[in-house]
Parts: C-alpha cells; sequence; structure tokens
C-alpha cells in the first residue's frame, strides 16, 4: 500500500451504479469485495487504471443473477396492504368524527358548488357546438365607420352570403336568415284556431348546412318554395295533435310583414337548449324580400349570414381578403365584412371599435376561477386538519417507520386516505349537485341534466385534483417525521409547520374576503341600476304592442285608449324603449358638421309619450296634437343639443341629409333609453303617430280594473292576439336579468366559501383548544380571568384574520374596479364596502372559534388538569 | 445429477471454496482461482456463480469479518453443502469411469497433450 492510498476512491458514478442495480442483500458483501479488489490493483496499477478496472469490474457485475428484480427483492402483498390501509383509515375517521366531520362537509360543500359552476362552464361552452360543420361554419359581420367610431353589427345584406359562394373559391355554401326585427311573429290561423308562434326566415339551404334534425321532410326540398313551411315538433302538435298530421296541410300565417297561405313541408325538432337560435317555424327568405325589397339590397342590414369555409381556410388570410367586398357593391368604404367562427360568436361576442373585447366568456372565466378557488378553501382545510392533528398521528408514523415503512408507502397511505375522503365527499356532493340542480337551472336560466356517461371524466378529475390537491402536503409532511424523535415524543420543526398552517387561513380568508367584497358591490351596482333616477317615470306603467294593425286601426285604437277611464295618460311609439335600438344619422348643423355620420338615437314616438313618461321638457314644447306635427319636426335631448352646437335650441332648424330641415320644437332633459350598459347618447325624437307600440299610465288606485278595460278593448281589435303587457319596472329589471343572474350565483358561492372557510377554522379552534387545555387549566389556576383566557385563545386567529384584511382590500378592490368596467354607469366604490366585507369576515371568524373559545375559557380546571 | 446443473465454471467456484475452507469468500476464491487458471477473472463472474450455486443449494453462506481494506464492509464466507461433496465426487467419479472408458488411441492423444 503505498501513501496516498487513503486518498484514493474508487469512482463515485460506478458506486452509484452498483448500489442502484445490485440487490440489496448482496450488496455490501459485493461493495466490499469491489473495494478490497480495487486496493489490491492500486499496488500494482496507477489510481487511474485501478479505477478504470473498478469501473469496468462494476459494469460486469450487472448480470441476471446479481441484479435487481424488476418487482423489487421481496414479493410484497398489495392487496393485504390496501385492505390494511383500508381498515385504519376507517377507524380514524371513527376517532376523530370531528375533524372527520369538517373534512367532509367542508369537501362536499366544496365539490358541490364548483361541480354546479362546472357544470354550468361546461354547458356555456357547448352552446351553438352542436351543428355538424360546427368547425367550418362561420358568421359574416361587418364593422361599420362612423365619423369618430366604429361600430360592430352581427348582420349584413340580404345578398352577402350568396354573392360570396360566388366570389371565393374557400366559400363552401352559406346561409342567411331574417335578423332581430325581420324574423316572422305572429299568428298561425288552421280552422277555427289561432296560435301565437314565432321563427325564422332562411335560406332554402338552412336545414342542410345547420343541424336542425328533421322528424319529417327532406332537408334539401322541405324550404325549397315560398309557400312551404317548416315547424316544430311542439306547434305541429299543437296545432294538429300529432306529427303525420301536419305535414301537407295548409295553414294561415299573419305577421307584421306577411300575410300568406303556406303548406307544411315538414317538422323539425325544437332546437337543443343550447342554442341561440330558439325558433317555432322557418320560411323561405324570399317571403321576406318579396314584402320589402331592402332585405336583397347591398344597403340593407336585414340578413344574419353564415358561411361554411372549406376544412383548413386560414381565416386571417380570408379576412383579410374578404376585407374590401362591400367597398364597390355600396360604392363606399365604410364597411369591411369579417367572419368569426358561429359557435365562438355566443362566449366572444363583444365588440369595441373593430376589436374583440371579450363577451360572456369572461364571466365564464370568472366563475372557473371562482369555482377552482372554492375548491382550494376546501383543500386547505383538510390540509390544516390533517397537519395539525399530526400529533395523532405520530405514534402510528413512528412505529410504521420502525418496523420499516418507507417514505413512498406512508406517502401512498395518506394520499390513499385523501382520495378515499375525497371520494366519499363525491358522493356527497353529487346527492348535493342532484338535489340543487333544479334551483340552480332556474337561477342560470339553465336547462343541464344530470348525465352520468358525459359528466364522469369531470366528476372523477375534479375528484382525483382535490384529492391530490390537499393530499399532498400531510402526505409529505407527515411522512418525513423521523422515527425516533416521534416514538421518544420529540416533535421537531413545529414552529415552521404552524407557520404554513397560518399561511393557508390567511390564503382561505384573503379570498373569502374578496368574495365578500365581490358580493357587496354586485348587489349595490344591481340596486343601483334599479334606483337610479333614470329621468323618466317608469312607476304603474304598463306597454304592449298592437299586432297586424294598418296605420288608421293604429290611430283609431290609440284614440279609443285614451277614452278609458283609469288611464291617466297614454301614448304610442315605434320601437322597444327599453331596447333603444332605433337610430339614424344625417343630423347636422352649420356649427359642427362633422356630426354629419354621427349615430343618433332615435326613436320615434307619437303624442303623449314623453307625458306619460314623465320626460322633463326643459325648453321649447312636446309633441301636440293641436298642431298637427310632422315628421319634419323632432326634439333632441341636452347630449344631442350640446354635440349640435346649439345654444337655444327650441325653433332652430338643422340640417338633416343633404338639403334636408328638421325643426327642433323642443329639448328634453336626458335620460336613459335602453339599458344602463348603454351611456346616455344624443337623441333626436323623431315623430311618428301610429306606432305600434303603447305606453299607458294607469291611475293609482284601479290598476286591476283599468287593464282589464284595455284588455277588452284590445280584443277588439285584435281578434287573433293575446293581449299581453307587461310593467314597464318588470321590463326593465330583465334588462339585467344576466347581472342578476351572475349576482345571485355569486351570492351562493360567496356564502359556500365562507362556510368552508370557517368550518375549516372552527376545526383549529377546536384543535388548539383542545391542545392547550392543560395550558389554560394552569393559567385559571393561577388567576387567570375568563377574559383573558379568551383573549389568549382568540388571538392568534384574529392576527391571522388581520393580515388577511389587509391583502384582501387591495385585491378585491382591483377585482371589483375590473367588473365595473362593464357599466357605463357604475356605483361608486366607497370605503364602507371594504370596511364592511373586513369586519363581517373577522365577526364571523370570532363567532366561529367563540364556541370553542367559550367552552375551554369556562371549563373547570380540575376537569382539564386530572387526566394524563 | 439430472436435476442440477453443474457448470464447468461454477464446478471451479465450488471446489475452491471447498478448498479454501474458512477463508473462502469472494475476493479470495477470485485470487485463488487466478493463480490456479492463470487468467483474469471479474468479480462479476465469481459473485453470479456463487449466487446461482447457492440458489441451488450447493452453498450456504455467513457474513465473516470486516477489515478496512474492505472500507467496513463484511466479508461473506461461503461453504459447500454436503450436497455439493456427494455432486463433486459423483462428477469425479464420472469422469474416472470415462477416461477409464477411453480407447487407447484417447489415451495416446492424452498423453502427447499432457
Amino acid at each position: 500500500m503505498n501513501e496516498n492510498q487513503d486518498h484514493i476512491n474508487p469512482p463515485s458514478w460506478s458506486l452509484r451504479l452498483l448500489r442502484l442495480f445490485i440487490r440489496k442483500d448482496y450488496l455490501e458483501e459485493i461493495e466490499g469485495d469491489m473495494e478490497e479488489v480495487f486496493y489490491d490493483d492500486l499496488e500494482t496499477y496507477s489510481p487511474g487504471k485501478s479505477r478504470r478496472r473498478y469501473s469496468w469490474q462494476a459494469l460486469k457485475l450487472l448480470r441476471p443473477a446479481i441484479i435487481k428484480t424488476i418487482s423489487g427483492s421481496q414479493k410484497l402483498n398489495y392487496l393485504g396492504m390496501l385492505q390494511h390501509n383500508l381498515l385504519i383509515t376507517l377507524r380514524g375517521f371513527k376517532r376523530h368524527k370531528t375533524t372527520f366531520l369538517i373534512n367532509l362537509i367542508g369537501l362536499s360543500t366544496g365539490l358541490a358548488a364548483s361541480l354546479l359552476i362546472f357544470l354550468w362552464v361546461n354547458d356555456e361552452r357547448s352552446v351553438d357546438t352542436f351543428h355538424e360543420k360546427d368547425n367550418q361554419l362561420y358568421w359574416a359581420m361587418t364593422h361599420f365607420e362612423l365619423t369618430n367610431n366604429l361600430v360592430t353589427w352581427d348582420y349584413t345584406s340580404g345578398r352577402l352570403g350568396r354573392t360570396m359562394v360566388e366570389n371565393f373559391p374557400e366559400v363552401e355554401d352559406a346561409v342567411w336568415i331574417g335578423n332581430g326585427f325581420y324574423k316572422p311573429k305572429g299568428v298561425i290561423s288552421y280552422g277555427e284556431g289561432n296560435y301565437e308562434t314565432h321563427g325564422l326566415y332562411a335560406s332554402s339551404n338552412f336545414f342542410e348546412l345547420l343541424t336542425y334534425s328533421l322528424l319529417s321532410g327532406n332537408a334539401q326540398k322541405v324550404l325549397a318554395n315560398k309557400e312551404s313551411i317548416v315547424i316544430s315538433e311542439e306547434t305541429a302538435v299543437r296545432i294538429f295533435g300529432t306529427v303525420e298530421a301536419a305535414v301537407g296541410k295548409t295553414i294561415n300565417l299573419e305577421t307584421r310583414l306577411i300575410s300568406k297561405e303556406f303548406i307544411v313541408s315538414g317538422v323539425f325538432e325544437a332546437p337543443p337548449s343550447n342554442a341561440t337560435l330558439q325558433f317555432e317555424l322557418v320560411i323561405n327568405y324570399d317571403n321576406l324580400i318579396e314584402t320589402d325589397k331592402w332585405a336583397d339590397e347591398w344597403n340593407g342590414g336585414y340578413a344574419q349570414t353564415y358561411l361554411v369555409l372549406k376544412q383548413g381556410t386560414d381565416i386571417e388570410a380570408f379576412n383579410a381578403k374578404i376585407e374590401n367586398f362591400m367597398d364597390d357593391k355600396v360604392n363606399n368604404e365604410r364597411f369591411s365584412v369579417f367572419v368569426q367562427k358561429y359557435s365562438d360568436y355566443y362566449l366572444h361576442g363583444k365588440y369595441k371599435e373593430g376589436t374583440l373585447v371579450g363577451g360572456r366568456a369572461e364571466s365564464v372565466r370568472l366563475f372557473t376561477i371562482v369555482a377552482i378557488l372554492i375548491l382550494v378553501i376546501a383543500s386547505i382545510n383538510f390540509m390544516n386538519l390533517s397537519t395539525a392533528q399530526a400529533n395523532k398521528k405520530m405514534k402510528e408514523i413512528g412505529v410504521k417507520k420502525a418496523i420499516g415503512a418507507n417514505r413512498l408507502s406512508l406517502i401512498i397511505q395518506f394520499m390513499f386516505e385523501t382520495l378515499l375522503i375525497s371520494f366519499l365527499a363525491l358522493l356527497a356532493s353529487s346527492i348535493l349537485v342532484y338535489l340543487l340542480l333544479p334551483e340552480f337551472n332556474l337561477i342560470t336560466g339553465k336547462n343541464i341534466v344530470l348525465n352520468i356517461r358525459e359528466h364522469l371524466p369531470l366528476y372523477c378529475w375534479t375528484v382525483f385534483i382535490t384529492g391530490v390537491l390537499a393530499g399532498s402536503y400531510p402526505a409529505f409532511y407527515l411522512s418525513g417525521f423521523n422515527p425516533v424523535a416521534v416514538l421518544k415524543g420529540k416533535i421537531s420543526n413545529i414552529k415552521g409547520e404552524e407557520f404554513v398552517r397560518k399561511g393557508l387561513v390567511v390564503v382561505q380568508f384573503t379570498l373569502s374576503i374578496i368574495f365578500i367584497i365581490g358580493v357587496i358591490v354586485i348587489n349595490q351596482q344591481i340596486e343601483f341600476t334599479q334606483s337610479k333616477n333614470l329621468g323618466y317615470d317608469r312607476n304603474n306603467v304598463i306597454t304592449f304592442r298592437s299586432k297586424g294593425l294598418d296605420r288608421d286601426q293604429v290611430l283609431s285604437f290609440v284614440s279609443r285608449l285614451k277614452e278609458i277611464p283609469g288611464i291617466e295618460s297614454s301614448g304610442n311609439m315605434a320601437g322597444d324603449f327599453l331596447w333603444g335600438e332605433d337610430s339614424g344619422s344625417g343630423y347636422w348643423t352649420p356649427q359642427a358638421p362633422e356630426n354629419r355620420q354621427h349615430l343618433f338615437k332615435s326613436p320615434k314616438m307619437g303624442y303623449d309619450v314623453i307625458e306619460t313618461l314623465g320626460l322633463n321638457i326643459v325648453e321649447g314644447r312636446s309633441f301636440d296634437p293641436k298642431l298637427n306635427e310632422d315628421e319634419n319636426r323632432i326634439i333632441i335631448n341636452q347630449s344631442a343639443a350640446k354635440l349640435l352646437g346649439l345654444e337655444n335650441a327650441a325653433g332652430t332648424r338643422i340640417n338633416y341629409g343633404k338639403s334636408n330641415f328638421r325643426e327642433v320644437i323642443g329639448v328634453v332633459e336626458d335620460f336613459q333609453y335602453g339599458s344602463m350598459h348603454q351611456a346616455i347618447e344624443p337623441m333626436v325624437i323623431r315623430f311618428r303617430e301610429w306606432g305600434s307600440d303603447c305606453i299607458v299610465k294607469l291611475k293609482q288606485g284601479a290598476e286591476v280594473n283599468t287593464i282589464d278595460r284595455i284588455e277588452k278593448l284590445y280584443k277588439e281589435f285584435h281578434e287573433k292576439y293575446a293581449f299581453e303587457a307587461t310593467y314597464l319596472e318588470d321590463d326593465y329589471m330583465a334588462l339585467y336579468e344576466s347581472e342578476e343572474k351572475e349576482s345571485v350565483l355569486s351570492n351562493y358561492m360567496a356564502g359556500a366559501a365562507i362556510i368552508i372557510s370557517c368550518l375549516g377554522l372552527f376545526g383549529l379552534a377546536t384543535f388548539t383548544a383542545e391542545r392547550r387545555t392543560k395550558e389554560i387549566g394552569i393559567r385559571k389556576i393561577l388567576g387567570a380571568s375568563q377574559t383573558v383566557i379568551i383573549r389568549l385563545l382568540t388571538g392568534s386567529f384574529t392576527k391571522t384574520v388581520v393580515i388577511s384584511i389587509v391583502l384582501a382590500l387591495p385585491l378585491g378592490y382591483l377585482a371589483v374596479s375590473k367588473w365595473l368596467e362593464n357599466f357605463a354607469y357604475a356605483v361608486e366604490l366607497r370605503w364602507w364596502i371594504f370596511v364592511l366585507a373586513g369586519l363581517s369576515c373577522l365577526v364571523i371568524a370570532w363567532l366561529t372559534v367563540g364556541f370553542q373559545t367559550f367552552k375551554s375559557a369556562t371549563m373547570n380546571p380540575i376537569h382539564c388538569l386530572r387526566d394524563e | 445429477m439430472k436435476k442440477t446443473k453443474l457448470g464447468e465454471f461454477e464446478e471451479l467456484v465450488l471446489m475452491t471454496v471447498v478448498v479454501l475452507q474458512e477463508n473462502a469468500y469472494g475476493v479470495e476464491i477470485k485470487r485463488e482461482l487466478e493463480s490456479r487458471l492463470n487468467e483474469t477473472l471479474s468479480v462479476g463472474s465469481i459473485q453470479s456463480a456463487l449466487k446461482r450455486m447457492e440458489e441451488k443449494s450447493f452453498l450456504t453462506s455467513e457474513f465473516g469479518e470486516a477489515t478496512q481494506k474492505r472500507g467496513g464492509k463484511r466479508k461473506r464466507i461461503y461453504k459447500a453443502t454436503p450436497y455439493a461433496h456427494k455432486v463433486l465426487q459423483d462428477m469425479k467419479d464420472v469422469r474416472t469411469q470415462l477416461w477409464a472408458a477411453m480407447p487407447a488411441a484417447a489415451a495416446k492423444l492424452n498423453f502427447l497433450m499432457n
């Protein structure tokens, strides 16, 4: 042996190789042999060569007789192991009932809440995707350029579709339907019966290209001619009793635009509930062209056009290609055509200045995040309770490790335990989901049906991810104990671990407070929109529409209406007041000529509408029947006066179009036209005496009688139609349906989050109180009062919650300000919202821990000190 | 003989184990055989032969003392079982009988080779 041999070691990687591959029970001997040979070699060879020889020998050791078998050195009884784990787990559940229940309730509430949301998200995402050609189906839309802004229309000329098929090889086919207003809505008469119904004008290939299944009739032929009508199954059953009886029958359809006889050529199954187009009948689009030639003009925006593009079309390139397609058709460059995937429009349908800015996808994303956060909160409960109660498991772990359990098998055992409890929670939450689903459908306006086959993967994934999320930390933490220390009763690193636990509670409460802030703001905004002074009176005002009357009939109906006692005042206009969609351009003044292209809101009102709605005339006068108004006279609002640069507007004449004039007879104070998502815009009120939307203000006290009288009169004029009057107040509320839904949903979700967080806190409080029983007993004996004890026990929780509040307020502020950006008129974010959210969370936390704390504080110290 | 096959190399190792007696552990067997056969053997070949024979119950083994040279790792001392002795004896007998039965020419060849 030479001197420096002590410093020369066998190459470490070869050693590692040996340790990795050689069977455990042979390792010591072989390693020793190898080392002996190595030091023998060192006497004859250089260290380098000895090392090389060592490595070579090591490689040669990899022989079947020596290396580990694939299944490990021992055959394990896995089934027995699992049985054992199951037994231990179930005993654990039985023994620690409170923990088990808290975990179960927390997890199942969390799972139920998030499963409901996931079901909703799933449904939202499935909207309009049921078409067979879904991936080829694109919606052709237009950006329309105004003087200072760009609006996006989901409608185009009725001609666009077929012209594009002719001009672009990428377009395989096109289908178009009448847009918005241009939909047949009216009455089908057959024999003695009259049936109100609504539907679509559609190109003849409608049933061929879109997947609405026909129960009777040939998809290629049902709409082939103008006399054909295809009706829904329900309509067929309603009118004819059966589907078979319907086909071939002649019916009369009377709508606002047409009234003629049709032959039933087919019956279709009602569109699925996740279709945006809901209709009961379909007739050929040519019927629309026949009554209104604009339906087929380049300048008319009468149709929604859907294109079937060739597989693999590059959409960006295609959009660039078609952008200027309209220019030579309409002789200006204000239209630019583009396409968007049909099924994407539902979720991504909000355009601002020509770029996509979102849509419903935002709420979908928001709620997905909320669902995940709720799961996180529930998982945190599980983690905290498992690690907090680690000392109850320590002995078990110590013994297991001492007999030779390795860390991995312990981790597996704990994960198994978590997965078992999440599975139990899944069962509980499935029952919850099943029970809550009808209510949930009511809130969300959905029609979700539980379908085990379809939703099973979703369920399994949710449970698996929750299980792994909740179980991983405790599993690694618990399995890491040093058996010697644990069995001796020395618990190491408890401090750091408590820190983690508190951190997790902070996360929970931060999220809960953000949810509370969100809920308060959403509710505030809803209330704000409902109570805001809109500039008009919607109290006791009913609206209804007269249908199928000509001009003179409307006039006589309206004048008869005014004679009914019990009506304070009544008027009629064209178009729904609350939708605020009527608009027009061309008004300008020499002071502000650039406004020529400005699109003014321009409702057409008859006499007395302004009075009925209590609009405030600030200058000039309202429309007056004594003065025989005509359409050359207009009333503008203050914003319009400002935009047009008019100081004393009443009595002035403003330019209209190239060479026409309109006389401004009055200025009305700004009022909210349409929903509050729209800002108050410059408005020109045009005059039209025979608008068919009636607005009636009822006298207080005799509303029911008055409505009866109106209905009688209505029946006189409208034999076929039912009288459907609604309160303006209710209609206004309905405008905020989606916010209302969001608000109700978020209320429930925030509730769930808070309940789960508090459950966790309750568990922790129980645990702390339990652990400190002796301490409390000693303190009491030494003279501590109950107040001191209570302060002692609540102190740390208070600190945790206060930290959460500090974190949550800025985050919550950011979140709600982002949400409020959706509204033109948003409620102010006041400081008290944040204070309220923080305080309520603190109070809830106190109440939660209070029960336990109080119990411990009032306990007789004898009881806690006696037992050992 | 039928059931348990003892390979040529295994037989050599087995006999070395018997020869070395109390000193029969991996490296010593290797040294002994190397000097007798006059060739280098790898640890792996010796070890796999030992393990195979232990599996076939020709050998039993127990841990012996640890030396500093082995980095504090214990030796494993191998011992031939009575069964192994019997098999070795049987094989020797078979060989002797075969040698005896060989014709003269072969015997001459044998003589020449020596």
